[in-house]
């Protein structure tokens, strides 16, 4: 027990209070501070006690402090609540009950301890050994083959580039930026106007050597002194110097104006069509059926939402225009070279089929090593993706160094391929800038030897290198502009895959509504199959009665979830038929006839939101009532209560935070709450233990009253409701019947049965 | 909507005219149902932030549910200002006026705070973890100790707050 000397004393309240509170003849023992006074707001206030009375002084504003005193021998319990956003200190005696101090969760330990040591003081002053209540109220496929070529489609490019049409699929990319045509026009327009005033400058630098710094006498007049002269009549070299800064201004202001609302333009187009196609292919994603999903992997679905996306309104946006821009600078460039001199403009243009090779040469190699390094970026994510959601596996398995092992290993096949294109790239610019100097060293040798010889004005000189000069860069990027298109065509490809490729599970063009199901269920010789010529179902042949309950058995791997997966219309049938009262699934809409099956999966996938949230998924709009009361139909209403904000808790990503069995009640609420008129369970319970299974069973087997039901079950004793069972045996249905009879005929059922019973003695030692 | 005869008896509502709750001489909220005594009642919210008047489940005082007050309203005005400060004590949850700073330190922001209980500083180690948004404007904060805090509507926060809130949701 706690002497004196470890009693707290370091939170003393002010003297001024204790004045006249505390009876002379009384010595403090034991004084803690709080950090919410008890009017509820934040402040500190003291729980103080001497060896004859507990005291509470609460701060009350500027006024006198209020105070609580009780005689420590007439406490008789001290309890701390640990409440959802406070924690207080309940104090009893006899006949009274009070709040002596309330504070945040972080003073909760403090507290404790205190309790502790007030216990030992109101035992010594009782000076009884009688006990005192202390409560504490806890708290991806390979080999796919091209359907037109026959070629094996990589995994990671997912589109057969054999059969790429890249102009095609050009003008179908076309199509998204049509209904902008006036934003791409107007953008288009502002660009092509920038184009042409920005390559003035070196005309208005010729005019300025030639017409003022340095006069010729062979320079004839041109368009500029033209206006000079009618503004300023007979100009002197000065005005006409003024007017050429101020028109350089003028062009340069106008251009940084035209630039800036063309990005803003050009940004808003390529995010509109961005917005529209992003949506459409989700739009899509959503329309296929399952064996889409099982063909592909996620990541290159999702890949196809955000970059190649994001690719392709880069490529419609942007990289069109500027193809536009760089086509029509060339050619104005031309044009102004050859009229000003002829033969020079010849000689510059020489190197340019040097440039052009040399750009094709680089960038093919380039662009093949770049997409060997997106090969091994995605073999990083790939990993990332595959281990860091898989960590829980890596640290039980103890694999923490073989996982980073492998991350280096791939990382460094990375490093390397980065270091190769460093390579590429330092001798790719230094060529290209040698190249381009060909020219300078040719416009400086003829050039030069002309304006020595009078035939070329010093300004046409200059304004000769300042064309060249821009002239290279349109020529450059014009020969980049196969790689460019190449990238956009393989993402566009990717995108009208998920865009083109018909959901294989549609509604018919004459589907309608089914109406309310009774619930009897027909399998006329059915046989499925996942991959041709491997049949999973074979010649399946049962009729189920309105309101039956069918407890399916058998090994694993038999086909029992495929023939539920059938009955939800998740895959189409090649042959048979599969009858809901009497009528073909495939003539239904999809959605009311799975609006009106309810299924439980043995791994059920929440979403990340609150529980309520999640159990009301299949009916949004669902009343509170409803949600607590499926709730507690499913045995989930009391471990929900204990979360820390009940049903306004949010599970996590796919419903981490909770356990396996958790997550399955959730979802059998779900079901429940959607009351559907056939309802699936594909070992719901498998992750409960047997306990809360047996509690749940009573719920469901109230539940499956009046409902056609698929039960499907390892342990055997889950089944035990069932009207009649169905043993599944690698595709075929091997046994069928009541549990009697199954096990009078003494086949797999009884097998199965009995080796359960041996397992529960086994656990029952 | 669906209509659900086979759920309505799986509820265990108390009708509000079978009980009446007060707060007993030692201040613990007690309930009469039917004439049945129950002390030291516990209270706890379904649907705090969602429904926080509706759905209140009472709990004996070993934590085993008692029933359920469908709606707060539906009680007699003496049941309801009991249930209502029994309320207010368990779910103790400040409202922030005004954000004069958030800090990070080591990843982990320490918020500085004025609210409507006064001054506080707090920390919140996982943005993540701790921090909701409920109809894009309401922020319930969790501290690293547990205890709550709440952003009625951040958007009516002065222009600084929103900012130093934005950064985080
Ligand atoms: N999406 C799928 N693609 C290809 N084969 C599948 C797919 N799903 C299941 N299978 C195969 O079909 C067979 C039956 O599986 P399933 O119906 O899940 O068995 P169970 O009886 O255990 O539920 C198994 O051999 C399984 O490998
Ligand atoms: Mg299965």
């Amino acid at each position: 027990m706690a002497n004196a000397s470890e009693i707290n004393l370091l939170e003393i309240p002010p003297q001024h209070i204790l004045d006249g509170l505390i009876p002379s003849h009384e010595t403090v023992q034991l004084s803690a501070s709080t950090d919410i006074c008890l009017d509820g707001t934040y402040g500190t206030a003291y729980l103080l006690a001497t060896d004859k009375h507990l005291f509470a002084i609460s701060p009350n504003g500027d006024s006198t402090p209020h105070t609580e005193r009780i005689p420590l021998s007439e406490i008789t319990n001290l309890e701390v609540k640990d409440l959802f956003g406070n924690s207080l200190l309940k104090v009893r005696t006899a006949t009274t009950g009070t709040t002596l101090a309330r504070f945040t969760k972080g003073q909760n330990q403090k507290f404790n301890r205190i309790t502790h040591q007030l216990e030992t003081l109101v035992k010594d002053a009782r000076k009884t050994e009688e006990k005192i209540a202390k409560g504490q109220l806890g708290r991806a496929i390979s080999g796919r083959r091209c359907d037109v070529c026959g070629t094996i489609i990589s995994r990671r490019v997912g589109v057969c580039t054999n059969c790429l049409d890249t102009r095609k699929l050009l003008y179908r990319l076309l199509a998204y930026a049509r209904p902008f045509w006036k934003l791409g026009t107007l953008s288009l327009a502002l660009l092509l106007t920038s184009t042409f005033i920005g390559l003035t400058p070196p005309l208005l630098m010729r005019e300025l050597i030639d017409g003022v710094l340095a006069p010729s006498e062979n320079y004839e007049t041109t368009f500029f002194r033209d206006i000079t002269n009618s503004i300023y009549g007979m100009p002197t070299g000065y005005e006409i110097l003024y007017f050429l800064v101020g028109l350089l201004l003028l062009i340069n202001l106008s251009q940084s104006g035209l630039r800036a609302i063309r990005s803003y333009i050009l940004s808003v187009l390529g995010q509109k069509i961005t917005y529209n196609l992003r949506n459409e292919v989700y739009q899509h994603l959503h329309r296929h059926s399952l064996s889409f999903y099982n063909e592909r992997e996620t990541g290159t679905i999702m890949a196809s939402i955000t970059q190649d996306v994001g690719r392709l309104q880069d490529f419609i946006s942007d990289g069109l225009q500027e193809i536009i821009r760089d086509i029509i600078t060339i050619a104005i460039i031309c044009g102004i070279l050859f009229t000003l001199n002829v033969k020079l403009a010849t000689l510059v243009l020489l190197p340019t089929p040097l440039l052009i090779i040399a750009t094709l040469k680089f960038g093919h190699r380039l662009h093949r090593t770049y997409r060997g390094l997106f090969r091994r970026w995605a073999a990083i994510s790939a990993l990332l993706a595959d281990t860091i959601p898989g960590v829980r596996v890596v640290k039980a398995f103890a694999q923490e160094n073989r996982e980073v092992g492998k991350f280096q290993t791939r990382s460094e096949d990375l490093l390397k391929g980065e270091i190769k294109i460093a390579g590429i790239r330092s001798i790719f610019s230094p060529v290209m800038a040698f190249i381009t100097s060909i020219g300078t060293l040719i416009i400086w040798l003829v050039g030069g030897t002309s304006v020595l010889d009078g035939a070329l004005t010093l300004g046409n000189f200059v304004a000769f290198t300042q064309y060249m000069w821009r002239f290279y860069g349109p020529v450059e990027s014009l020969c980049r502009l196969n790689h460019r298109f190449q990238r956009a065509a393989s993402s566009a490809e990717r995108v009208f895959e998920v865009l083109d490729t018909q959901p294989d599970v549609t509604d018919r063009r004459s589907a309608y509504a089914m109406p309310a199901i009774e619930g009897r269920i027909q399998f006329d010789d059915v046989t499925f199959s996942y991959e041709p010529g491997k049949p999973v179902l074979k010649n399946l042949n049962f009729t189920v009665e309105p309101g039956e309950m069918i407890g399916l058995a058998g090994h694993s791997g038999a086909g029992k979830s495929t023939l539920i997966n059938l009955i939800c219309r998740f895959y189409d049938i090649e042959e048979g038929a599969i009858l809901i009262d009497g009528r073909d699934i495939r003539d239904v809409s999809l959605k009311s006839l799975r609006n009106q099956i309810g299924v439980v999966l043995q791994d059920p996938f929440l979403f990340n939101g609150p529980i309520a949230e999640n159990i009301a998924y299949g009916n949004p709009d669902a009343a509170l009532d409803e949600i607590v009361a499926a709730a507690k139909t499913a045995n989930a209403h009391d471990f929900i209560l204990r979360l820390p904000d009940s049903y306004d808790t949010p599970v996590g990503e796919r419903g981490v935070r909770l356990s396996g069995g958790e997550r399955q009640r959730i979802s059998i609420a779900r079901a429940i709450l959607r009351n559907p008129r056939i309802l699936i369970l594909d070992e719901a319970t498998s992750s409960m233990d047997t306990e809360t299974e047996s509690q749940i069973q009573e719920a469901l087997y109230r539940l499956v009253q009046g409902r056609t039901t698929f039960a499907i079950a390892h342990r055997l004793s889950t089944l035990k409701h069932a009207d009649r069972l169905f043993i599944i045996d690698k595709g075929e249905l091997a046994e069928m019947g009541s549990h009697a009879e199954l096990i009078a005929y003494d086949g797999i059922y009884a097998r199965l049965c009995r080796m359960q019973t041996e397992l529960s003695k086994l656990r029952a030692w | 909507m669906i209509s659900h005869p086979d759920l309505t008896g799986d509820l265990s509502l108390l009708s509000p005219r079978d009980i009446r709750l007060y707060l007993d001489d030692f201040d613990d909220l007690t309930l009469d149902l039917r004439g049945e005594i129950h002390h030291r009642v516990g209270v706890q919210r379904a649907f705090p932030f969602n429904a926080p008047t509706k759905f209140i489940v009472l709990l004996n005082s070993d934590g085993a549910e008692i029933g359920i007050v469908r709606d707060l309203g539906d009680l007699d005005s003496d049941s309801r200002d009991a249930l209502e400060i029994a309320l207010e004590q368990a779910y103790f949850m400040p409202r922030i006026l005004k954000i004069n700073s958030i800090v990070s330190n080591f990843h982990v922001p320490t918020w500085d705070v004025e609210t409507d209980r006064g001054h506080r500083v707090f920390e919140i180690p996982s943005s993540r973890r701790d921090v909701r948004v409920i109809d894009d404007v309401r922020v319930i904060l969790r501290d690293a100790d547990g205890n709550r805090y709440e952003i009625v509507d951040y958007r009516l926060l002065d222009p600084d707050s929103i900012v130093f809130v934005e950064t985080i949701v």
